[in-house]
């Protein structure tokens, strides 16, 4: 048997069926193999990036089904592995186990800056959970099963294995012998404690039972340990409302009574205003990231801190806490939903508060949402996404890309099903959506996907298209089209004078592009043709793209200016653009 | 700003020296320090890193990040107090031996070399202010070459 051979039996046994990616010289032994064994099913990405992508968006959304599946990717030395990095490094912001194997040079020629030679393991080091590079292909198999371990416990992340091209060749010594049933990884450094300490959690318990106006907060945690429904149990037996972070939505449904919607920059009212004002919060797995923060000095100032996070790291990183409890999610909530020391408490006082700040802003969003079109007269895209929510009654998979769709997304769509929204949030990549979508309908081919992209973020992974047309996979591709880097606009209509730079684009006549990919293709530009066009969409078997011109001039409110604090909350629009009324956009007509 | 030890134990793979000098370039700290030298136990480093630091949040961050790392199998600040922390440097004077007698006895070194009638090459042990006080009184301009360990730390 050789490296190749065993580095493909390794990952079947890990229950590896995809391989997203792209072949090159030193990694044609590899897809040589692939093809005899038939093992697996190969999708090509049009560029490795789409690759990586597609690999997320089958760990995430598989992770929550009976089957979860370790994304896997796969390229070439050099510049197809170069191709992989802003999907690497998203997904190990976003904590999203992934395997990525690559091809490398010869040993006999490493270090001598051979053809397509790039120091992969170098480069990937800071952006994954960890690297190897088997020398022997004797090493494979055990370093396989060690990077499926690592990647998939404890914080997940991506791990990359770069293996020379004469490593895959090479025979495995004769006296090879590997244990796969019997294989437990030797990692004596390893930090994984998935279950609480009895001590913190009994401060907890004391801690919420004394609290007045107390919050939980919902991360991506709560979904990547499957441990919605149980957070939901908790959060009703002490009657505590939630605000989720965006990694956090969908983990429970987002018209739940106590649920305060998203916090942080683009977050809610109720949930900005109640964490400025609660005695406690009680944080499931997230990283108080700066987009949920603010300035930091400012946040939280009155409140105690109970954190619950599998990444000890992560704890007292940048808010200090009260409570720390260095576990797995679910198994802490396992304990509190059944504690009998804790209580339910009425907390009208508490609640009255939250239901005076759930009434800023919400007349004008509902009026702007009803009228369905923006100052410039094209559409608003918080009524496409509301109508997408009510046709689909929240229960759909939502893949965003990332801007002001993206926002309007997380806003306005009223997540039913646990584990539905799929997004790039601590990097915020935009091309995300498209080959993310990929992925998730992979993952769950009975569920209906819809791909959100801007015109900006569309046009950087837009070759996919021809990945969805070899597959006919079938995902619901909406195309925001404001004309411009509509996120970064807001800014600059907020904080730069409306000074428009860089942010502009001429668009292409999408039908066209539609068109050549053989994917069908709507444009709709009126309000009541919103909902016949998705019906369209639901009606349709196989992929569809439609566009929608939208307003360039709508914005994403409330929001907190970056590095501003939660008293710097911007929840009025900003006056009619001068030109708004005047320059009636031009649209290419197809 | 206080000077902090931190000591860590990791397996010997390759890539943990770069791993740990990418987070002190990545989290910005302030290392003055860092030796790394077999342990008892084959296969296992031992790291001992100096930084300047008030702020033990920072600290214990340093300390964690660290820990993050999957061959590193434990990490701890050392308490100044309760720990030895020493160096070694090796310099080259000039300076005639006449010069040096003077020191004797006060300070631990011995001479390797003398080159020529007044270049002599010096080992010194100690701790980092000993080794600091023993070049000032010597005379820093004196000092042609200089190559000190960095800093090696145990507990008392
Ligand atoms: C790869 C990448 N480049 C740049 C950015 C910065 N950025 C964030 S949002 C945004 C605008 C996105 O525009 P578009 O895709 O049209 O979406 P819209 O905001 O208009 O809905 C930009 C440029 C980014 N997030 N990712
Ligand atoms: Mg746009």
């Amino acid at each position: 048997m050789t490296g190749k051979e065993k580095l493909l039996a390794a990952l079947k046994e890990k229950g590896i069926k995809y391989i997203f990616g792209y072949t090159g010289g030193t990694i044609m032994p590899v897809f040589d193999e692939m093809d005899k064994t038939k093992d697996f099913q190969f999708i090509m990405s049009r560029h490795e990036q789409g690759a990586t992508f597609m690999a997320q968006g089958l760990s995430r959304a598989s992770l929550s089904t009976d089957n979860p599946q370790l994304g896997a990717c796969m390229a070439t030395s050099g510049p197809g592995a170069m191709n992989l990095t802003t999907g690497v490094a998203d997904a190990h912001m976003d904590s999203v186990p992934m395997l990525i194997v690559t091809g490398q040079v010869a040993t006999g020629v490493i270090a001598t800056d051979a053809f397509q030679e790039s120091d992969v393991v170098g480069v990937m080091m800071p952006i994954c959970k960890q690297t190897y590079m088997p020398l022997h292909a004797d090493e494979i198999e055990s370093t396989i099963h060690e990077a499926h371990y690592v990647a998939t416990t404890g914080r997940g992340g991506p791990v990359l294995v770069d293996i020379p091209k004469d490593v895959q060749n090479e025979s495995v010594s004769p006296q090879y012998r590997f244990d796969v049933k019997g294989y437990r990884p030797v990692l004596p450094g390893y930090l994984y404690h998935p279950t609480p300490d009895r001590e913190p959690l009994d401060r907890a318990i004391k801690m919420i039972n004394k609290s007045v106006r107390p919050l939980i907060f919902c991360g991506h945690g709560v979904i990547n340990s499957n441990a919605g429904k149980l957070l939901q149990q908790f959060a009703e037996k002490v009657n505590i409302p939630i605000a989720f972070t965006m990694h956090g939505l969908s983990a429970l449904p987002s018209d739940h009574p106590l649920s305060l919607g998203m916090m942080g920059m683009h977050g809610t009212v109720e949930a900005n205003k109640a964490v400025m004002e609660a005695d406690l919060l009680i944080a499931f797995g997230m990283r108080f990231d700066d987009r949920v923060t603010g300035k930091l000095n400012e946040y939280a100032a009155n409140a105690d801190v109970i954190h619950v996070e599998i990444d000890p790291s992560e704890i007292d990183k940048n808010v200090a806490t009260s409570v720390a409890i260095n576990a797995d999610v679910l198994r802490t909530l396992r304990v509190l939903v059944d504690d009998p020391l804790l209580t339910y408490k009425p907390r009208r006082r508490w609640f009255k508060q939250i239901d005076e700040h759930r009434k800023v802003m919400k007349k004008e969003l509902q009026a702007e949402i009803d009228t369905g079109v923006g100052d410039t007269g094209t559409l608003l895209m918080k009524t496409i996404v509301d109508r997408l929510s009510k046709l689909t009654k929240g229960k759909d998979l939502i893949v965003p890309d990332v801007g002001q769709h993206q926002m309007m997304a997380a806003r306005f769509y009223s997540y039913q099903t646990e584990n539905s929204w799929f997004s790039s949030g601590g990097a915020g990549t935009m091309g995300c959506s498209l080959p993310m979508a990929i992925g998730v309908k992979l993952a769950r081919p009975q569920e209906r996907v819809w791909s959100i992209s801007g015109d900006g973020g569309f046009q950087m992974n837009i070759q996919e298209l021809g990945t969805v047309m070899e597959h006919n996979i079938d995902i619901k591709m909406l195309l925001f089209n404001n004309g411009y880097l509509g996120m970064v606009r807001q800014w600059q209509t907020l904080f730069f004078d409306g000074r428009y730079s860089g942010t502009p684009m001429q668009n292409p006549d999408y039908g066209f592009i539609a068109q050549a990919y053989k994917i069908p293709y709507l444009k709709v530009e009126e309000v009541k043709d919103i909902a016949p066009a998705l019906k369209k969409a639901i009606k349709q078997k196989g992929p569809i793209l439609i566009e929608f011109v939208c307003d360039p001039t709508e914005v994403i409110l409330p929001m907190i200016p970056s590095g501003g604090g939660f008293n710097d909350m911007i929840v009025t629009r900003p006056p009619k653009e001068k030109s708004a009324s005047k320059k009636k956009r031009k649209v290419s007509k197809s | 700003m206080k000077r902090r030890a931190i000591l860590a134990f990791m397996l010997d793979r390759p890539g943990v020296l770069n791993k740990v000098s990418m987070l002190i370039r990545k989290k910005m700290y302030n290392v003055d320090t860092l030796t790394v030298c077999s342990s008892r136990v084959p296969g296992i480093s031992r790291m001992t890193i100096t930084l300047q630091e008030d702020d033990i949040a920072k600290v214990t961050q340093v300390i964690k990040q660290l820990e993050k790392f999957t061959e590193v199998i434990s990490a701890k600040e050392l308490d100044t107090q309760k720990s030895y922390w020493r160096e070694a440097a090796i310099v080259k004077l000039e300076v005639d031996r006449e010069h040096l007698t003077a020191f004797n006895g006060r300070y631990n070194f011995e001479i390797l070399e003398k080159k020529g009638k007044d270049v002599q090459i010096v080992q010194i042990a100690g701790s980092t202010v000993q080794i600091d006080t023993f070049l000032d009184e010597v005379g820093r301009e004196n000092i042609i070459e200089i190559a000190r360990t960095g800093v090696a730390a145990m507990e008392k």
